[in-house]
């Protein structure tokens, strides 16, 4: 116990190769320092791997889950858990070290985090490789490393079901990975509530590598606070800016999904592998279509007043329950980069999808870039097994998807990312490999929109459209990513000044605005510290020659193209507000000094 | 929301009002119908009007604001002298969110019964004074109490609450005395002031609404056939 307030001040370590678990305390200056969630996530990581080229999937590399000082605490979505591992996707163009590889986080809703905190932990941190498939459970002080090889092989959608079963008691919150994950799949994704997941920078593909099948967690305490009237006051306010506003309400509609119109009216969608920046036929997949005819509830995660998530039922062919989408990831990566419009299909592909546990975004991608090989002719039928994999084909998409959580046939070399497609394949196929540092994009199309395009090759974990599109966005989403709070809510900016002070009456230690951003420079540039002492440079920035090449041809935004230099002058502006060396990216110690990680 | 009951539609029905319904033929064999010959008995008895927290299924999302409402206004501190609300540990809460997969959440509460199986399963004597067993209603409040000097933590309240009713209250896992009974909050129950989705009302205690008194895998298992088409659950254990 660091006697923080706002914090356990313990840290729950889980060696899987021992069998053996312990309480360690957390340095109170990395507290204040780095938070929680993802910035202390990536603390520990640095403490933990201590030099460069450390295979992400030996034992040595931690499993980080990560909820931040909101989490356990009825502050409105709260719910976030932030998972952390050294990446086992992404590669530099040229290194020393032969696993050479990114930081990774992947951050998920839902009820994991605060369920964490309830136990008895800021974050819980798995080392090791069990001898056969185990899971966790944690019910607070109690540790138990069980033996489940009865679940190997089990799809997310029946163990969910089955785990909690077996558990027997309903109040356990649980996490757990798919074939995919089991089988290494490079993008497996962890799932939670059989549809929510750490989808993205392979965090099932570690959780196999562990012979870790799940982890339950259910507690019964909480942290004290360090100013409980000044919590209260704050929380109030915070509950007044988002209840019952038309800002949540319009939320609670669609959620995501509503921006899959909405971008292809902007012409910033992910299309036909990236081609294109509107769909045509986005109504049909679109927030009013499955209002229409899909979603039957919406659902929230921990006290969370929007309720973005959609769980719903479809009919005919593709028929079943659907636990969550179309979002517009789900929706646009699924559908309108596979030109896929038919609803009932893109939520079989979907389902599927997170019932094998692999990452929908990535898995979109990848399936994208077969389409577009095999239309101009660069693979042939025999190369895909015999999948017929045209653009549109919902029964192609799914038999691919199986190969690839499989890692059956085509499905072993898919299942590595567009990148180590493209090199296999040739031919050109380079300029529409669509990722950056081996990382599929997301469904934030570019062409039209070049700040996108900064956050995709300036991410620490390899493109993400998360990231931020500057500076000032990026800092402040590496903090709020470390709080436990949800980045949707934070649109409304009524919550900025109450969840200012609600993070400070918590921990003590008192955030403005200025000082939110300074913390979350910090977490940025430690994850750059890492990735550079990888061996990642500003070659490694880079966006493939598609975006630059590859005008829309229809839609608003027809004829629009990103221009090569004036994105290099945009990026070399961007390293030098860094405070970074614009040549090879490295962090001047001037900056470091400031940060204060220059001895770290 | 599709497949909408209309459950929380009764909700505005007030005692009063049902008896005034009644009262005007033409609308009286209506509401006798939907509510039945019970419905007209309790109308009409002199029995104090209960109230209970009622959740509209449709309407909640699974958040557990609820939870977190309960526990910060039952279980308050004291700083500087003055009492103020607690950080909502949701453990604590009388209100509990039961969640399943596939996706249904069944926030579960005391149901206030007007019969209380639970009072009258406890087997300790009547207080010759208030003639009050261990655990009993309170005159005022019409809330469950449970008198803890008296209570011998036999848990044959919760045995007649899960066997008859909800299955909400639940015996400490210490001392085995009962817990989790709905307090009101004195008279403004905070999980319905601090649901963000309104799904949670104040109304009166009416043993004909629909799933009233019903445990949550029964109520789960009915809102997975109406949502979902499915009766395969998980949870249920």
């Amino acid at each position: 116990m660091s006697g923080k307030p706002g914090y356990h001040g313990v840290i729950l370590n889980i060696n899987l190769s021992t069998g053996t678990s312990e309480k360690v305390a957390i340095p109170p200056a990395d507290l204040d320092r780095f938070v929680g969630g993802q910035g202390l996530g990536m603390k520990i990581l640095w403490d933990r791997l201590k030099k460069p080229g450390i295979n992400p999937l030996s034992p040595e590399n931690p499993l980080i889950f990560m909820p931040g000082p909101f989490s356990g605490f009825p502050v409105p979505s709260s719910s976030r858990t932030c998972v952390v591992t050294k990446s086992p996707i992404t590669s530099p163009m040229k290194s020393d070290y032969r696993h050479a590889s990114t930081v990774s986080y992947s951050n998920m809703g839902g009820f994991f985090g605060p369920e964490i905190r309830f136990a008895g932990y800021d974050g819980i941190v798995i080392t090791g490789k069990a001898k056969e498939l185990s899971y966790i459970v944690i019910d607070d002080d109690k540790v138990e490393i069980r033996e489940g090889k009865r679940f190997k092989g089990m799809r997310t959608d029946v163990f969910d079901k089955v785990f909690l079963d077996a558990l027997g008691d309903r109040r356990f919150k649980t996490v757990y990975i798919g074939p995919a994950g089991e089988n290494l799949v490079p993008y497996a994704s962890i799932l939670h509530t059989a549809g929510r997941a750490a989808g993205r920078g392979g965090m099932g593909c570690v959780m196999g590598s562990k012979n870790l099948k799940a982890i339950a967690v259910k507690g019964s305490g909480q942290p004290g606070v360090a100013d409980h009237q000044r919590f209260l006051a704050a929380l109030e306010k915070a509950r007044l800016a988002l209840y019952g506003t038309a800002y949540a309400k319009s939320w609670a509609e669609q959620g995501t999904a509503r921006a899959i119109v909405g971008n292809s009216n902007a012409g910033t969608e992910a299309v036909r592998n990236y081609r294109e920046g509107t769909f045509p036929e986005a109504d049909r997949i679109g927030g009013d279509a499955a209002r229409r005819d899909v979603w039957v509830r919406d659902i929230a995660c921990y006290c969370c007043p929007l309720a973005c998530k959609k769980s719903g039922i479809t009919k005919g062919k593709y028929g079943g329950i659907v636990h969550d989408g179309p979002e517009y990831e789900t929706g646009v990566m699924l559908g309108s980069n596979l030109l896929i419009s038919d609803m009932p299909g893109l939520l079989k592909a979907i389902t599927v999808i997170d019932d094998l546990g692999l990452d929908q975004i990535s898995t979109g991608n990848v399936i994208g870039f077969l389409m577009e090989a095999y239309e101009k002719g660069m693979i042939d039928r025999k190369f895909l097994d015999g999948i017929d994999l045209k653009w549109g084909s919902v029964d192609a998409t799914l038999a691919m998807i199986e190969k690839i959580a499989a890692r059956d046939g085509i499905g072993a070399l898919a299942g590595k990312g567009v990148r180590t497609l493209s090199r296999q394949i040739g031919k050109g196929s380079e300029k529409f490999a669509i990722q950056v540092k081996g990382l599929e994009l997301a469904a934030h199309n570019i062409q039209a929109n070049q700040p996108r395009g900064l956050s995709y090759v300036t991410a620490s974990r390899g493109a993400c459209h998360m990231s931020g599109d500057n500076i000032a966005m990026q800092n402040r989403r590496a903090m709020l990513d470390s709080t436990g709070m949800c980045f949707f809510p934070t649109f409304e900016p009524a919550l900025e000044e109450p969840m200012l002070a609600m993070l400070s009456a918590i921990t003590g230690h008192e955030y403005d605005k200025a000082e939110f951003e300074k913390t979350g420079e910090r977490i940025f540039n430690l994850e750059k510290l890492f990735n550079y002492r990888e061996g990642f440079r500003r070659a490694d920035d880079r966006l493939p020659d598609r975006f630059f090449e590859d005008a829309f041809t229809i839609g608003p935004k027809k004829g629009s193209v990103l221009d090569r230099s004036k994105f290099d002058t945009m990026l070399s502006q961007y390293y030098k507000d860094r405070g970074w060396d614009s040549e090879t990216t490295k962090p001047k110690k001037a900056k470091l000094q400031e940060l204060g990680l220059d001895s770290i | 929301m599709k497949n909408g009951d209309k459950s929380h539609e009764w909700t505005s029905l007030t005692r009063r009002g049902f008896i005034k319904g009644v009262g005007l033929g033409g609308g009286a064999m209506v509401l006798l119908g939907q509510f039945g010959v019970h419905g007209l008995a309790w109308a009409l008895s002199g029995d104090p009007e209960l109230k209970m927290v009622l959740v509209d299924y449709n309407k909640c999302t699974g958040c557990r604001t609820c939870e977190t409402a309960c526990s910060a206004e039952n279980w308050p501190v004291v700083i500087s002298g003055r009492k103020l609300p607690g950080l909502g540990n949701p453990r604590f809460a009388n209100i509990r969110v039961h969640s399943f997969s596939p996706e249904v959440d069944v926030p579960s509460v005391c149901a206030m019964c007007s019969d209380t199986p639970c009072v009258k399963a406890c087997p300790v004597d009547p207080d010759v004074k208030t003639n009050r067993r261990a655990l009993y209603r309170d005159q005022v409040t019409h809330t469950i109490h449970n008198d803890p000097a008296r209570c011998i933590g036999c848990q044959s309240c919760a045995k007649a609450c899960a066997t008859q009713r909800t299955g909400v209250i639940t015996p400490n896992s210490t001392t085995g005395k009962p817990e989790r009974m709905c307090t009101l909050c004195g008279g403004d129950p905070q999980c319905v002031k601090r649901c963000p989705f309104g799904a949670i009302s104040s109304v009166e205690v009416r043993s004909d609404r629909k799933f009233y008194g019903l445990g949550p895998d029964k109520i789960a298992a009915e809102l997975a056939k109406g949502w979902y088409g499915t009766a395969e659950f998980g949870g249920m254990k």
